[in-house]
């Protein structure tokens, strides 16, 4: 953990913005803290104050009929979905660190887990925010309705924003009703390329399935992990589809259990070594998986198989780890795609760059962090520009 | 004009008055005249022409096919228009990764045409999309019937390229689910052309559903269409869409499009689910059972493709069909929580009878999304259409104190900037000004458009909702 001087806890958003503005008046430069689950991602280094979001907490509305949830930024997402539960309904995001994760920490890192081609990543369920400004305003961004044009949408720009331009204090999101039913497939096949190629069709398969996940262990075989939920004949049939499509490709199928769940924990069990995150387009995944599976230092290979993020932990020594973690980089590059380091082994820090290695539009990143926070007081180090 | 003429070549510049004039108005109510328009050819082309617009600061409009509802389009300040007309090629279907790259001017409904063969199509499909372009898609963010399940344009763009108002070519994002740093494609989309001009779209292809259940009811009341709405919700069902219609609307659709609308209902409900085709018919006859609870006295089953597409047609033709009814429209686009329906359309209804003139109304009614057609007739004077607007702002200053909002889906444009303080407080509007400063530094960007101009908008003096 980083070094900080002062720790702040406001209790509400006005408060919030006033820590800011002093901050940016007085030049102290400022790390926001939901969960602390996160810390890990990019160069968070020292900051002179810590802006926790702890008593920014609560469902501030929630309207069942309306299927939309406004909750305070600092509410836990395990709290959220309690109380959604209550009403028979969810938020559909399944981010690593569920126990502890906050709202405001999620929306910041914009962070997804297996469903988002399901149905959509944070930037497509987030509807409304409010957001405390360097310079001490709240502004509201979107609102409670489920569409909405006025104006542009901030709610877009600071999702993925890592806290360098603003403190999220509320968020409105898009909830549904909790399905009926649901069911699961695990399949092992001897080739990666045969996993791939039938999460592909089931990811095109007319009943939608709400997870597809391709797992590679380090000498295992390959994994595919294929959950479905919604309506009880619509589930049989998506379940039935993807044992078919297991089959034709030489796999053999089983019931899930709880593997999905594990999985999607990979970013908080990857303390050592390092864990390489990468966007690419679907079809390059058997590739790139088959790259990273040869590296001397492959540990484990988790694909959100639908919409194309990889996750590659690698550990041993540290030359190989930060060998293989660049070659990992420059492959997602080479099909179009782009990622980062997300995690690595503190001893590693300094010699393994946790930056992005790819970001278009980079000016314009950095006209816009200037005009949100001219003083540069947010999280300093993790400015994307 | 001579030197974008000299810059360009005079095939890709008009000037002349009578071919301005084709350029001066949009779907919407508003017009004005461009000084020059430009058709560029290439990428290369719009960089060019901003360049000589940052130049001489000549203010750059933006214009797709003209379909837009809120002034987007119309040069409220002078300046050139820009028109995407030929930049419209489909540069590759990647079926493979579910994407396809377009020019800006390529027209919605092509693009889905030319997808299918591939089992794919483009979600988002106002009632445009016939004419509409993509670059106005992205523009607007606009939406459209199936995007109550499926997301409206900006849950659809993954990547494009943009040339700022000084000739800059920026790429943002790309073929792949995210792109590092801050989503600029997604604060770029529904920017209305205030930020830059799109030269290049990636988007997102969907696979075709394998199957869809459309169903028609007639209710007695809009208020027990608008109940059923919220049922079918309640009961856990999202269906691809829920359109609703009054009577008026029914009337005008009917005389124009034959759709089979029974003419005696207070109330229509359009509804469809879609999905495998295992356990739809179960949903259809859930959807049903409650319309009937709701108490609609007749529902009507699309059994087969062309039934279907004549049911929607009805919806879709909607807008045109108002023709039969009034030779000029107003519509408005507030959006309210599905919830308070009943209450705003009592709202809508009050707006149109103080300012005696007729309403229909033809609607996104799942994601509450309002469409109020006011009616005048511009023959009988120009105060026929401030008469209009009046009843308009009295129905978005309902929906916005219900906590909506003041366009779903149509922009803020010309024709709202000036109501944009009742929904955002100053702050909220200094944010959005920080964006299109560090876009748009010069100020040249489709001005006047979006944010309250102090020119026009000192007779607003709102007071701000929050």
């Amino acid at each position: 953990m980083t070094a900080v001087s002062v720790q702040a806890t406001p209790a509400d958003a006005a408060e919030c913005a006033r820590i800011l503005a002093d901050a940016s008046r007085d030049h102290r430069t400022v790390r926001v803290a939901g969960g602390m689950t996160k810390s890990y991602i990019g160069e968070s280094g020292d900051t002179d104050d810590e802006l926790r979001t702890a008593r920014l907490g609560g469902i501030v509305d929630h309207v069942p009929a309306d299927l939309t949830v406004t909750v305070a930024g600092g509410t836990r997402i395990a709290d959220l979905a309690a109380a959604l539960a209550r009403a028979g309904q969810f938020l559909p995001l399944d981010p690593p660190h569920a126990e502890a994760a906050t709202i405001g920490g999620v929306i910041a890192a914009n962070s997804n887990g297996f469903w988002r081609a399901r149905y959509g990543s944070v930037r497509d369920l987030l509807i409304g925010t409010r957001i405390a400004l360097a310079d001490g305003t709240v502004v509201r961004a979107g609102g409670r309705v489920v569409k909405n044009v006025a104006g542009y949408d901030l709610n877009k720009l600071i999702t993925g924003s890592f806290g360098t331009l603003g403190v999220i204090v509320e968020a409105t999101f898009k909830v549904l009703p909790i399905p009926t039913a649901s069911d699961g497939v695990l399949a092992s096949f001897a080739r990666g390329t045969d996993a791939f190629a039938a999460a592909d069709r089931i990811a095109r398969a007319a009943a939608r399935a709400e997870a597809i996940v391709v797992e590679r262990a380090a000498r295992d075989d390959w994994r595919l992990l294929v959950t479905a939920r919604g309506e009880a004949a619509a589930v049989a049939r998506a379940v039935t589809d993807a044992r078919r499509e297991v089959k034709v490709r030489g796999g053999s199928a089983a019931q899930l259990a709880g593997e999905l769940a594990e999985l999607r924990e990979l970013p908080a069990r990857a303390s050592d070594g390092a864990l390489v995150r990468v966007a690419v387009l679907v079809a390059a995944q058997t590739a790139f998986a088959d790259t990273a599976a040869r590296l001397e230092s492959f540990a484990t290979l988790a694909a959100d198989a639908a919409s194309g993020v990889v996750r590659v932990h690698l550990h041993g020594d540290d030359a190989s780890v930060i060998r293989d973690a660049e070659a990992l980089l420059l492959a997602a590059r080479m099909v179009g795609g782009g990622g980062r380091v997300e995690r690595r082994a503190e001893r590693l820090r300094g010699r393994l760059s946790v930056s992005p290695t790819r970001s278009t539009g980079a000016v314009l990143m950095r006209r816009i962090k200037d005009a949100f926070d001219p003083a540069g007081i947010l999280e300093p180090g993790r400015s994307p520009a | 004009m001579r030197g974008l003429a000299q810059l360009l070549g005079p095939s890709k510049v008009l000037g002349a008055r009578a071919d301005l004039l084709m350029y001066e108005y949009d779907g919407a109510v508003d017009t004005a005249t461009p000084d020059a328009v430009v058709l560029p050819e290439s990428t290369a082309d719009v960089s060019a022409l901003a360049r000589y617009c940052h130049e001489h600061a000549v203010p750059i409009v933006p214009r797709g096919a003209g379909t837009g509802l809120s002034g987007g389009a119309i040069p409220v300040e002078g300046g050139v228009v820009v028109s995407f007309a030929r930049m419209a090629r489909i540069i590759e279907i990647d079926a493979a990764n579910m994407r396809a790259v377009v020019q800006p001017g390529v027209i919605n409904l092509h693009l889905s045409t030319a997808a299918a063969p591939h089992g794919l199509h483009f979600v988002p499909d106002p009632s445009s999309q016939k004419a509409c372009t993509l670059g106005g898609n992205v523009a607007e963010n606009s939406g459209g019937p199936h995007t109550l399940s499926y997301g409206v344009t900006t849950n659809h763009v993954t990547g494009l390229e943009i040339v700022l108002s000084d000739g800059e070519v920026v790429r943002l994002g790309g073929k792949a689910v995210e792109d590092e740093g801050y989503d600029l494609v997604g604060t770029f989309v529904g920017s209305e052309g205030t930020l830059g001009l799109v030269t290049e779209i990636t988007v997102k292809l969907v696979p075709l559903p394998e199957d869809k259940r459309t169903l028609m009811a007639a209710f007695e009341t809009m208020d027990a269409a608008s109940e059923t709405v919220s049922a079918i919700i309640a009961a856990g069902i999202v269906p691809s869409a829920i359109e609703m219609m009054d009577q008026l609307a029914t009337e005008a659709v009917e005389a124009a499009v034959h759709a089979g609308y029974p003419l005696d209902a207070g109330g229509i409900l359009l509804v469809e689910v879609d999905g495998p085709r295992d356990g739809l018919d179960d949903v259809r006859q859930r959807i049903e059972s409650i319309c009937r609870e709701h108490g609609a006295r007749s529902i009507r089953i699309a059994a087969t493709a062309l039934e279907r597409e004549r049911l929607w047609a009805g919806r879709k033709g909607a807008f045109a069909a108002m023709g039969r009814l009034s030779p000029d429209y107003y519509v408005q686009d507030g959006v309210i929580p599905r919830t308070r329906l009943p209450e705003i359309l009592r709202v809508v209804k009050a707006a149109g009878e103080r300012h005696h003139l007729r309403v229909a109304n033809v609607f996104h009614a799942g994601d509450g999304n309002l469409h109020p057609l006011i009616l005048f007739d511009l023959r009988d004077g120009p105060e026929e259409l401030e008469r209009a607007k009046a009843a308009g702002l009295e129905i978005l200053t309902a929906c916005v104190e219900a906590g909506g909002s003041l366009t779903g889906e149509h922009g803020i444009g010309m024709e709202k900037n000036c109501y944009m303080p009742l929904q955002f407080a100053a702050p909220d509007l200094a944010a959005m000004r920080r964006i299109k400063d560090a876009f748009d530094p010069a100020g040249l960007m489709n001005p006047g458009k979006v944010f309250p101009t102090p020119s026009r908008c000192r007779e607003f003096a709102l007071p701000a909702a929050r």
